[in-house]
C-alpha cells in the first residue's frame, strides 16, 4: 500500500498513518471495551487451551504447568502412532461416520420432501414440532429414554415378543447391533430438525416452475424428482461437505450414552480414545495432547478441503 | 402478493392416493418419535410389580406415584436441580452478555483492529484446543472442582454470535448514526437502541443459551467431582446407565437391586419435563434463528 519506492518519502507517511490510527482508536475507544469482555473469554478459554495443545511437543510435568513443562520434541508422536488403540480408534472413527454419512445424511431430505408434499397444514405443524422436540433433548436423556425402551423387559423387545414370538435381544449390549443402533438414533434425534433447512431451501424454489411442469402433465412424484430435489441440491451439497468435514470427530455425546463395557470394543472412536487415555487410568496428558492435536490437525484439513470443494461448485466458500 | 395466491391455487387439490402414502409414512415417524416417550411416562406412574408382569407397558392401569416419591427422597435430585439452576442462573445472563455486547461492537469492523478480532474469533470454529488442555487451564486456574469451571468454560457460542451479529448488522444505521449526533456513548446505544429492537434475535439466542446450559453433563463430568455438586444430567446419567451395565452384561447371579426401571423412568421425566414446557416458545423462534444462522453457516 505504502510507496516502497523511496525511502525518503516513507518515513513522515509511516508516521502519518499511525497517527491516524491512533486518532482513529482514540474515537472508537468505546467499542474497544465493548469487545473487552468477550474477547477476554476468547483469549482466556479458547486461545491458551490451543497454544496449550502445545504439550504434544512437551514432557507435561503438572509442578511447571502448561507454560514451564520442558519441550521434547516428537516424542509423544512416535508413542502414539505406536499404540494400536489410537489406529483402531480412527478406523472405528471412520467407519461409523462414513456409515451415517450413507444411512442417516439422506433420511432429513427424504423427510423435507414428503413434508412439503402434505397438504394438511395443521397436521404439518403439529408434526413439525413433534420431529424437531428431540433435538432439544441432551444425549443423555436420549440414550436414557433408548436404555428403557430397548431393555430386557423394554417396550421393543415385549412387542417383538408380543407379536412375533422372538425372544428378548440385549440391543444394547450386543457388538453388532451397535452401529445400526447409532445411526437409528441419530436419524430419531435429528432428522427432524436436519429437515427444516432443507424445508427453508425448498421454500426459495419459484412456485412458476411447478405450474409450467404441471400444465406440461408431469405428475406429482416427476415434479419431486425433477424440480424439488434439483432446487436443494446445492443446499445438499454444502451439508454433505460439511459432513465429511466432520469425519474424524462428531457423536462423541451419543457413542459415550449409549455404549457400555460390552460394547466398547466397536464404540472406541478418536474422542472416545481421547477420553479413555486422558480421564481414566494412568493419565499422560502430554499423549493426551498429541493425540488432540493430531485430532484438530485432521479435522482443520478436512474442513478446509470441504471448503475448496464448496468453492468450486458453489462459487461461496464456507468461510466466506 | 401475487405469489402467494398461486401458492393457494398449486395447494388446492383432490386427496389422492399419494397423499394417503405421504400422510402414513409421516404419522408412523411421527409414531416412532411419540411411542418412546408415552412408554417412559407410563413406566415412571406405574407400580414395579406391573412393570416386570405386564408384557407390553404404555398406560398403566393403577397409576401411582410411588415412583416419584421414592425418587425425591434420593438427595441427588435436590442437589442436580440446584446445581443446574445455579448453572442456568449465572451461565445464561453471562453468555448473553458477552454474547451480545461482542456481536454490537463487531457489528461494524470499520474501527482499527476489528477485522482481526472478528477472524480471531472465527478462527475457533476451525480450530480448538479440546478438553485436555481446557481440563489442564482449569486445574492452573484453582477453578476445577467448582461451579465457575463449567460456567466459564461456555462463555461465548461462536455460531451464535454470528447470527446475533448478522441481526445486528442488518438494523439500520441511521438509528446509530442519529444516537451518536446526541451523544450518546456505544453501551448507551446498545441498551437504549440497539437490544430493544433485537428482541427477536436476543429471545433465540436466549432460549438456545437456556437449553445448552440445561443439557450441559460433559464439562460438569470432566471438572466437578464433588458429590454436592452434580448437574441433573448427570444425575439422570448415573442412576440409568449405572444400573444399564448390569443388565447389558447380563451377568447370571445375584442381580444387584438398583434402580428400578420405574424410578428410572421418573427421572427421565424429572430431567425432561422442563425442556417440554419450554419446548413451545423455543419453536416460535428456533425456525428463525436457523434461517438467519443457515444464511453464513
Amino acid at each position: 500500500m505504502m510507496s516502497q519506492a523511496s525511502g525518503y518519502v516513507d518515513k513522515p507517511d509511516f508516521k502519518s498513518r499511525i497517527a491516524r490510527i491512533w486518532v482513529n482508536v482514540q474515537k472508537n475507544r468505546e467499542r474497544y471495551i465493548l469487545v473487552l469482555p468477550g474477547l477476554v473469554w476468547y483469549a482466556i478459554f479458547a486461545y491458551i487451551p490451543i497454544y496449550g495443545l502445545s504439550l504434544a511437543f512437551k514432557k507435561f510435568i503438572a509442578k511447571l504447568g502448561i507454560f514451564g513443562s520442558p519441550w521434547i520434541g516428537l516424542y509423544n508422536f512416535r508413542n502414539v502412532f505406536q499404540d494400536p488403540s489410537f489406529v483402531e480408534s480412527i478406523l472405528t472413527t471412520l467407519i461409523i461416520n462414513v456409515g451415517r454419512l450413507i444411512f442417516v445424511f439422506p433420511f432429513p431430505i427424504f423427510l423435507a420432501l414428503i413434508i412439503n408434499e402434505l397438504r394438511l397444514n395443521r397436521t404439518k405443524k403439529i408434526l413439525q414440532s413433534i420431529y424437531t422436540f428431540p433435538h432439544f433433548l441432551s444425549w443423555v436423556i436420549v440414550a436414557s429414554v433408548m436404555i428403557n425402551i430397548l431393555g430386557q423387559k423394554g417396550l421393543v423387545n415385549s412387542f417383538l415378543g408380543m407379536f412375533f414370538n422372538i425372544e428378548p435381544i440385549s440391543f444394547l449390549g450386543t457388538p453388532s447391533y451397535f452401529r445400526p443402533l447409532l445411526y437409528i438414533t441419530d436419524a430419531w434425534k435429528g432428522a427432524g430438525w436436519s429437515a427444516i433447512i432443507y424445508m427453508a431451501s425448498i421454500s426459495g424454489i419459484d412456485v412458476e416452475q411447478y405450474e409450467a411442469a404441471e400444465i406440461d402433465g408431469a405428475s406429482r412424484l416427476q415434479r419431486m424428482w425433477h424440480i424439488t430435489l434439483p432446487g436443494i441440491k446445492s443446499t445438499i451439497v454444502v451439508l454433505f461437505i460439511l459432513a465429511v468435514g466432520n469425519l474424524m470427530s462428531g457423536g462423541f455425546d451419543q457413542i459415550f450414552n449409549l455404549s457400555n463395557p460390552a460394547t466398547i470394543k466397536v464404540a472406541e472412536t478418536l474422542d472416545m480414545y481421547i477420553y479413555r487415555i486422558t480421564f481414566s487410568g494412568s493419565v499422560d496428558f502430554s499423549f493426551s495432547s498429541a493425540v488432540a492435536l493430531f485430532r484438530s490437525v485432521v479435522n482443520l484439513v478436512l474442513l478446509l478441503v470441504a471448503d475448496r470443494v464448496i468453492r468450486r461448485i458453489d462459487g461461496s466458500g464456507l468461510l466466506g | 402478493m401475487e405469489i402467494a395466491k398461486k401458492k393457494r391455487n398449486y395447494n388446492r387439490h383432490r386427496f389422492e392416493l399419494l397423499d394417503a402414502i405421504i400422510l402414513i409414512i409421516l404419522l408412523a415417524f411421527a409414531t416412532i418419535i411419540v411411542v418412546p416417550f408415552i412408554s417412559v411416562i407410563g413406566t415412571s406412574f406405574a407400580t414395579q410389580k406391573e412393570a416386570l408382569e405386564s408384557t407390553l407397558l404404555i398406560i398403566p392401569k393403577n397409576p401411582t406415584i410411588d415412583n416419584y416419591y421414592r425418587l425425591f427422597q434420593d438427595p441427588r435430585i435436590g442437589i442436580g436441580y440446584k446445581t443446574t439452576f445455579l448453572i442456568l442462573l449465572i451461565g445464561v445472563p453471562l453468555n448473553m452478555f458477552l454474547t451480545t455486547s461482542l456481536a454490537y461492537g463487531l457489528s461494524r469492523t470499520n474501527y482499527p483492529g476489528a477485522k482481526f478480532m472478528f477472524y480471531a474469533i472465527l478462527l475457533t470454529m476451525l480450530f480448538n484446543g479440546g478438553i485436555v488442555p481446557l481440563y489442564l487451564l482449569m486445574l492452573e486456574l484453582g477453578i476445577a472442582n467448582t461451579l465457575w469451571s463449567v460456567i466459564l468454560a461456555y462463555g461465548v457460542n461462536t455460531f451464535y454470535f454470528i447470527i446475533m451479529r448478522t441481526y445486528m448488522i442488518s438494523l439500520p444505521e441511521a438509528l446509530v448514526e442519529s444516537a451518536k449526533i446526541d451523544g450518546a456513548g456505544e453501551w448507551r446505544i446498545l441498551f437504549k437502541i440497539i437490544l430493544p429492537i433485537s428482541k427477536p434475535i436476543l429471545a433465540t439466542v436466549l432460549l438456545f443459551y437456556a437449553v445448552d446450559r440445561w443439557n450441559e453433563w460433559f464439562n460438569a463430568m470432566i471438572f466437578l467431582r464433588r458429590k454436592d455438586l452434580i448437574p441433573l444430567q448427570l444425575v439422570l446419567r448415573n442412576i440409568v446407565m449405572d444400573s444399564s451395565i448390569m443388565d447389558s452384561l447380563s451377568i447370571a447371579g445375584p442381580r444387584i437391586p438398583r434402580f428400578t426401571e420405574g424410578i428410572q423412568s421418573a427421572t427421565i421425566m424429572v430431567v425432561m419435563v422442563p425442556v417440554m414446557c419450554f419446548f413451545p416458545f423455543l419453536q416460535r423462534y428456533f425456525v428463525k434463528g436457523i434461517m438467519i444462522g443457515a444464511v453464513k453457516a
